[in-house]
């Protein structure tokens, strides 16, 4: 009986791991299978600007761009932000705080997504419209530093984390040779704490590149590159964002949802890249939550 | 070392006067960064609190959810998550008690959570678009809520693996090793030792998946929700509405101020919602740590 009951308990936990570990593959092998007609057919035209899909022109590169340009613009603003607040509650604020302020975080930083996007569109639009009197406040930098705030919150607790983590005696070495604070964080905790800093920075990186909801509320989606290409205060558009506006019009099989297809894997590449460098900065093997 | 190498501030400030100036760049910073992130919490309390009453809770949406309430929407939600977590949390515990007790060769145990990790950093649109090629078009089910459950199953299942395995991997070594010594079995040694500290860590991992489940939009706007004029599904394979639809159907009709004022009705009410997971969470996972202290 007890060596029955054995076997299927063995049965089941190794039947599970097999569904949990064969999911990501699935969902590469599908994403390619539906994506082989755009990179046959449509090859290395995928990489152009044009986009317009009644006249056969699939180039992904201005989708790309603006997704590279997004995330970017979100990043300098949201990282240098971050680690200075972060310096503040690991370092400067007295730690009896300190658990108020880690577990207000957390919860901001579940927020979903839509939700930044309801504020985007009723507030940082329009404000960005009148700001710099644009017929439209939807734009590449309202998408990003909406972002930028959407990650703010991930960047901080995980930045405070990596100071925190930094061992006492090296602050109290630091102390002990009579350098001033500033001193001792710049030249001591910062340099230790930098791989986990870094590996922040990437899981953020992939986090503002994936994020689809809060971007295509408020970029605009035109498929065209900003003209000139640094000009941020005109609509734009994602992968993320094409994705989900154009999913549901592009007929299941056509080339249009193949070339579609190709798009999410180039982002599932890009991002999971970037998951698997960022997981070797960290000493501990920190899941992104 | 780093920055002050660079600006060489030294040459025309004291160490002094640097020091009371990066303080106060620290807390300016901090200032900014608390500011914003109170404005985000006060707008959608705010807001969502002018729009909340009984009715709007207990009403159906009319006109494309511009007018009355959202009942329904609150109903959708939960059949979503209570499905994904039912069917995600049986996988999950297996797969980490898998992970600890039986796979012992390094490679596979490497390999498995690269596969299983990896999964947790896919964006959430591909899930959705993974969704609607396989389950909808492929396995012909249509827009329905289970394939919506199946697909938020999926995505929290590395949350629930990783808290379940670290809690397990808590557990030390000479408990099984008296476990065993005692006569049980490997599988006994899991029932009795391993699966109740388990089960304690795969429920906070189960409750921080649903405090991010509930609020995905991406991967259940194409496969499991129809926008408006649905009520309670009566089979498994029926469309449903959710809340961050929902939020997102009116978001796009912002000029409409009653659209908008439900907008953040509604908004309030899935933000309730992710906080009661997450805070559940902390509570939980405070509970877990003193146990395994002990």
């Amino acid at each position: 009986m007890s060596a029955y009951t054995s076997k299927i308990g063995k049965g089941y936990v190794l039947s599970s791991t097999l569904i949990s570990t064969a999911m990501i593959l699935l969902i590469l092998a599908v994403l390619f299978v539906n994506s082989y007609g755009a990179i046959i057919e449509v090859g290395w035209k995928l990489f152009t600007l044009k986009w317009n899909p009644p006249d056969a022109r699939f180039g992904i590169l201005s989708m790309l761009y603006g997704s590279l340009v997004v995330t970017f613009l979100s990043l300098s603003i949201a990282v240098p932000v971050g680690v200075f607040t972060a310096v503040f509650t690991a370092e400067i604020l007295p730690s009896k705080y300190r658990i108020y302020v880690k577990s207000s975080l957390e919860l901001l930083a579940g927020i979903p997504s839509i939700i930044y996007g309801l504020i985007g569109v009723a507030f940082f639009s329009v404000w960005i419209g009148e700001l710099f009197s644009l017929q439209s406040g939807r734009t590449i930098f309202t998408a990003a530093v909406l972002l930028s705030i959407m990650i703010l919150p991930t960047i901080i607790t995980l930045c405070d984390d990596a100071i925190h983590n930094v061992p006492r005696k090296y602050r109290e070495a630091a102390r002990g040779l009579g350098l001033y604070k500033y001193e001792v964080i710049l030249s001591s905790i910062l340099p230790i704490a930098k791989t986990d800093i870094t590996g922040t920075v990437l899981l953020a990186l992939g986090r503002s590149l994936g994020e689809t909801m809060a971007v295509m509320l408020v970029i605009g989606s035109i498929d065209k590159m900003p003209q000139p290409f640094y000009n941020f205060l005109v609509p734009g558009q994602t992968v993320t964002s094409k994705l989900g506006r154009e999913i549901a019009e592009s007929a299941f099989g056509s080339l249009h949802f193949s070339v579609m297809m190709f798009m999410g894997i180039v982002l599932v590449i890009i991002v999971l890249s970037l998951t698997f460098v960022a997981q070797r900065y960290f000493k501990t093997g920190r899941l992104y939550e | 070392m780093l920055l002050s190498d660079i600006l060489k501030l030294e040459d025309f400030m004291n160490r002094k006067w640097i020091n009371k100036f990066f303080l106060l760049i620290c807390w300016f910073v901090t200032v900014v960064s608390a500011l914003t992130l109170i404005f985000l919490l006060t707008v959608i309390v705010f807001n969502g609190a002018q729009a909340i009453n009984l009715d709007f809770l207990l009403t159906r949406s009319r006109d494309f959810g511009a007018e009355g309430g959202i009942f329904y929407q609150i109903i959708g939600s939960i059949l979503l998550i209570t499905g994904a977590s039912l069917i995600s949390f049986p996988i999950a515990l297996g797969t980490a008690i898998f992970k600890s007790e039986y796979l012992k060769n390094n490679f596979l145990q490497r390999l498995s959570s690269i596969l299983v990790y990896g999964l947790n950093g896919i964006p959430s649109i591909i899930f959705g678009i993974f969704g609607l090629i396989f389950f909808v078009h492929f396995l012909e089910t249509g827009i329905s809520w289970l394939v919506g459950a199946v697909i938020l199953a999926i995505m929290i299942i590395p949350t629930i693996v990783l808290a379940a395995y670290q809690s397990i991997n808590s557990i030390p070594k000479i408990y099984r090793d008296s476990a065993l010594a005692l006569g049980l079995n490997r599988w006994q040694v899991i029932l009795k030792v391993v699966l109740p500290q388990g089960i304690s860590g795969a429920i906070t991992g189960l409750l921080i998946g649903a405090a991010r489940a509930i609020g995905e939009t991406a991967p259940i706007m194409f496969i499991a929700t129809a926008f408006s004029g649905v009520e309670m599904p009566g089979s498994l394979f029926e469309p449903v509405t959710a809340l961050p639809t929902h939020i997102l159907a009116l978001a796009q009709h912002a000029t409409d101020s009653q659209a908008l004022k439900n907008a953040w009705g509604t908004s309030l009410v899935l933000i309730i919602l992710v906080f009661v997971f997450s805070v559940s969470a902390l509570f939980t996972r405070i509970k877990l740590r003193s146990v395994s202290q002990r």
